[in-house]
């Protein structure tokens, strides 16, 4: 896989952030190729507070059993507030455009 | 083909590449991928990586990096679980505090560290437990990381032990957790612990300020980290802030959840039927890596070649490291470096030939390690559910000309 064709990266600078140094370091903002479709909003007000797109679409290409897993796991483990209509679009989503077209 | 056409058909095949292992049969383990390329914008303190995320940060190392025993600061591997690292930390003001289960609670400040305490150096291997998870077919669950979720340093601190003593452990101790500083962004999800018991604590356990004589690059856990050599990265806490000793043993996702492989013998399962019961990944198995040449390289005819690599273990140490030329029908013995950096360093391995033959030509490495374990073919690994501890026998393939 050649990630590097994927990244369209910016370098819009986001969160600042100290080390050693005494100046301002700050992580770059990378701006992920995103699949837009059905639910794409979804993803983008539940996920997105998180973690990158890049988490996502790194994860490689997966069931829909395992994509319903990852949204759970937020809910229980992580306790991301995501109610159970948001888990399906998000779900329909990921499997949709990151699936591999199996259901388990 | 119409212009538009070609474009759209390229799109398609880029995105499949990136989505890993489809085409592969399904359920044989073989080579990770290894053809990714460092982003063009760098993080903090580090030179171009692999880029996973930036929220938070997921870099990885390229292989050609691993030709040395020592991998730079700035090339080192990152890989943090929550999106809000600190933002400002003052060497000044920052301390490590102890508490629970002692007779003395501490505040201990980075010049008390430095200057109040017996300075150790270990070097040790830090390796992502998911490292080449994308080996794994179907694809196991996490970052498809390549080889490079790793990297060796000289790290400089204090042994947990001579903290513990000055704090005084009362008899009842026997669980020592881990605050990282890092931060998500719910107040309700666990944070970042780690929780060791007490007898799994020995020497070589301590709290670094310092990697390759430098302070901790940010990335990498400034201004102090939890070293474990031989044990897998999943239990260096970094950005360290709090150690609390405890009587028993608290539920945590990352202990309990995350980081565990089947408690079987072969550590290995099935899609179909996971095994039920599972242990955490702890100790690193024993594993090389070509540094050079990299997967498609070209190489001269009858040139004068000299393979690099690394190899490593948990702390048993390297016997020997194997190459072969032709697909494994005959070994050759590397040469190994003095191990003067430890047993839980990696070992630089070189071994020299001269490509007799034209087109492709296939490297292998093999380590052995000191108790007798060998690397498996990456077809005899097992599948894991959480991709976790992958050794195969490393191979690259390179071009004659």
């Amino acid at each position: 896989m050649n990630t590097k064709k994927l990244f369209l990266a910016a370098a819009i600078a986001a969160s600042p952030l100290f080390a050693q140094v005494s100046a301002k370091v700050e992580v770059p903002y990378v701006a992920f190729p995103v699949k837009m479709g059905a639910g794409f909003d979804e993803v983008q007000a539940n996920c997105l507070m998180c973690h990158s797109f890049g988490y996502i679409i790194n994860q490689g290409k997966q069931s829909k059993k395992f994509w319903r897993g990852k949204v759970n796991k937020m809910i229980v483990h992580f306790k991301a507030p995501i109610n159970q209509k948001s888990a399906d679009i998000i779900t329909a989503y990921l499997f949709e455009h990151y699936g591999n077209g199996q259901e388990k | 083909m119409e212009r538009r056409d070609f474009f759209k058909k390229a799109a398609v095949t880029a995105g499949a590449a990136a989505l890993g292992s489809s085409t592969l049969e399904a359920g044989i383990t073989h080579q990770p991928i290894d053809n990714r390329k460092p982003m063009d914008v760098a993080f903090p303190e580090k030179r171009p990586l692999i880029v996973y995320s930036d929220r938070p940060p997921l870099l990885e190392t390229p292989r050609d990096v691993f030709t040395s025993a020592l991998t730079p600061n700035d090339q080192f591997f990152v890989r943090w679980h929550m999106p809000d690292i600190p933002t400002f930390i003052d060497p000044d003001k920052f301390t490590i505090s102890v508490n629970g289960l002692v007779n003395k609670e501490l505040q201990i400040s980075l010049n008390d560290l430095k200057t109040k305490y017996e300075q150790v150096d270990v070097t040790a291997v830090l390796q992502c437990g998911g490292n080449s998870r994308s080996a794994f077919t179907p694809t196991a669950g996490g970052i498809q990381w390549g080889n490079g979720a790793m990297g060796c340093a000289r790290w400089r601190g204090v042994r947990l032990k001579d903290i513990l003593d000055k704090a005084g452990l009362k008899k009842e101790a026997e669980w020592i957790g881990f605050n990282g500083s890092e931060k998500a962004a719910y107040y309700e999800t666990p944070n970042f612990i780690r929780e060791l018991k007490l007898d799994e604590l020995d020497d070589h356990v301590i709290l670094a300020y310092e990697m390759n004589g430098e302070d901790l690059p940010y990335l990498n856990g400034y201004p102090l980290r939890l070293i474990i050599p031989g044990s897998y990265s999943d239990s260096w806490v970094k950005m360290l802030s709090n150690i609390t000793v405890t009587n028993e043993y608290k539920k945590l996702f990352f202990m309990d959840i995350a980081y565990r492989v089947p408690d079987n013998a072969t550590e290995g399962e099935t899609p179909e039927k996971k095994f039920p019961k599972t242990k955490p990944i702890t100790k690193m198995n024993v594993k090389s890596i070509i540094g050079y040449p990299v997967d498609g390289a070209t190489l001269s005819h009858k040139s004068e070649v000299v393979v690099r690599g690394v190899a490593w273990d948990d702390g048993h140490g390297i016997e020997k490291v194997m190459v072969s030329i032709d697909n494994g029908k005959t070994w050759g013995e590397a040469l190994l470096d003095s191990g003067r950096l430890g047993r839980y360093a990696y070992r630089a391995f070189r071994f020299h030939f001269k490509p007799k033959g034209y087109g492709q030509l296939k490297i292998m490495a093999k380590a052995m390690n000191k108790i007798g374990k060998e690397q498996p073919l990456a077809k005899d690994i097992p599948w894991n559910h959480g991709g976790y501890k992958y050794n195969g026998i490393d191979e690259v393939t390179v071009e004659v000309v």
